[in-house]
Parts: C-alpha cells; structure tokens; sequence
C-alpha cells in the first residue's frame, strides 16, 4: 500500500511535469503566432491607422490653430525639400537697362524709375510741360495697364479718363474760344 | 549465511534524493516515449489546446504579448523573448478545471502504462 502511495505521490509530480510540458508547448505555439503577427505587422494595422489618425488630427489643429502667428510662420516655414524662403529675396545681377547691380529683392522699384515705367518717375519727365499735359497724360497712360482689373476700376479709369477728354474737348473749346474769342 | 543478508538494501523513496530524481528522469523520458507512441500525447495537446482557447486563456496570452510587442517595438520582438515574458503569467492562469481534467487523464495513462510494464 504504502508503495502504491508512493507511487501516486511520484505519478502526481510526474503528471505535473508532463503537463506543464504540454502547457509550454501551447505557450510556445501562441508565442509563434503572434510574433509572426507583429513582424508581418497584421495585427497592428488597425493601431497604425488610429496612430496616423491621431497624428493628422494634432497637426491640424495646429494649423488651424488662430493664435499662432501666421505671418512668421509662412515666411520662416519649411517646405518639402527643406529650403525656406526669405521674405526678401537677396540675389543681386545686373539690370539690363542702365547696367547697374541690383539686389533681386529692389528690382521692380528700381525698374520704374530706370525705364520710367512708373506714374511718378514719368509725371516727373514732364513736370516741365503745361499742367494740362500733365494731367493727360497721367489719366491716359495708366489705361491699358489696366486692363485686366475689374470694370469697376476701369470705369473708373474711364469716368476720369473722359472727364480728361471733356477736358480736352474744353479746352481746346476754350481754346477755340480763346481764339475765337481773341 | 543467507545471501539475502548482503543484498543491497531496497531503494526507499527516503534514500539518497540524487538517485530518486535520477529514477524520475528517466521515468519521465519513458512515460514521453509511451505517451507518444500510443498517440495519447496528441490527443493530450489537442485537449489542452482546445479548453484553453474555450476559456480565453489564449486571447489573454496574446493580448499580454501584444502589449510586449508595443512596447518593445514591433521590428525588435523574437520569439523567445515573447515565450519568456508570457510563461510564467501563463502556467500560472491556467483555470483549475481545465488543470484537473488534464492531471486526470495524464495519471490514468501513468497507471496504464504502468501496469502493462
């Protein structure tokens, strides 16, 4: 009897060693599959997707965000290959006019009163001839440079630009009158 | 004298502890060789393998090596580290029906293989 005792007692140890075995290989089997599931990334699309979500949601908040300041930021802002853009741009070249070395950043300014382009540097040139001159042709030369604006402007343009006309029309009236009159 | 005066003494589960656990070694590779080739094994495995799925015990596992695969990284994880972080919690929640079943049918395979020895 006690033998058999004995035995049970060594049965119960040794069944214990066999299915803990048993229990490790299935822990095995699990620890298989879900590092296969990890590597091959099967599993975690759904956690990838709800990271990528997230982080799109952060990043748009903070560009929707109003307190920050957006005039800094679109001028110091990188863009996709890492290049910024100073607000001045700060080549300098030669000016095919007048041959002088221009900053980039100048040039359009510089260009007016080079080619004399611009309303003042040309009302300037002709500050020397008759007020009326003057005036007409400040009403005149700024038309078709207008053209692609709105019709209001140009109406504009227009309603200064006949009144010019009437002008003219005036005054060669009066001058005719002047004549006439002298 | 009687021979059986000098016969060594009979090996008691009381003796030398080195000798028993020896003994036992090698009645667990034997009770190994029977279990598998009787098939009793398989049919073993595909017992635990089922019960523990039925209980979630082996959703837990793989949430506890999910976890593990987080934190470490997904590219970083092998197989045996996953194997060592989950075993312990794993031998340990196993439920205590799923256990008894299992002992039960293992000890009435010892017996049986026992007797026919």
């Amino acid at each position: 009897m006690s033998g058999a005792d004995g035995n049970k007692s060594s049965h119960t140890e040794l069944s214990s060693q066999v299915f803990l075995d048993l229990v490790d290989s299935v822990i095995a089997d699990v620890a298989s599959e879900c590092h296969r599931v990890a590597r091959l990334g099967l599993d975690r699309d759904l956690e990838v997707v709800e990271e990528e979500l997230r982080l799109s949601v952060e990043a748009r908040a903070k560009v929707a965000d109003p307190s920050n300041n957006l005039e800094t930021n679109t001028k110091f802002v990188v863009d996709i290959f890492g290049q910024t853009h100073p607000p001045v741009a700060s080549e300098v070249f030669n000016c095919m006019n007048c041959g002088r070395q221009i900053v980039a950043g100048r040039f359009a300014p510089h260009l007016e009163k080079c080619m004399g382009k611009g309303r003042k540097a040309r009302a300037k040139a002709t500050r020397s001839t008759t007020a009326a001159a003057q005036n007409r042709y400040a009403r005149h030369s700024p038309n078709p440079r207008y053209s692609p604006y709105p019709n209001s402007v140009s109406e504009n343009q227009l309603a200064s630009g006949s009144p010019g006309v009437a002008d003219e029309d005036c005054t060669n009236g009066t001058v005719r009158e002047n004549v006439k009159g002298g | 004298m009687k021979h059986s005066v000098n016969r060594p003494p009979t090996p008691d589960k009381d003796d030398a502890a080195e000798g028993f656990e020896k003994d036992e070694v090698t009645l667990r590779e034997i009770i190994n060789v029977k279990l598998v080739e009787s098939g009793e094994k398989e049919n073993l495995m595909e017992l635990v393998r089922d019960r523990l799925v039925e209980c979630g015990w082996k959703d837990e596992m793989r949430i506890a090596c999910r976890e593990h695969v987080k934190k470490k990284g997904r590219k970083d994880v092998t197989v045996d580290e996953l194997i060592r972080v989950i075993t312990p919690k794993g031998r340990a929640s196993v439920p205590d029906s799923v256990k008894a079943e299992l002992l039960n049918r293992i000890q009435n395979f010892i017996v049986s293989a026992a007797l026919c020895v």
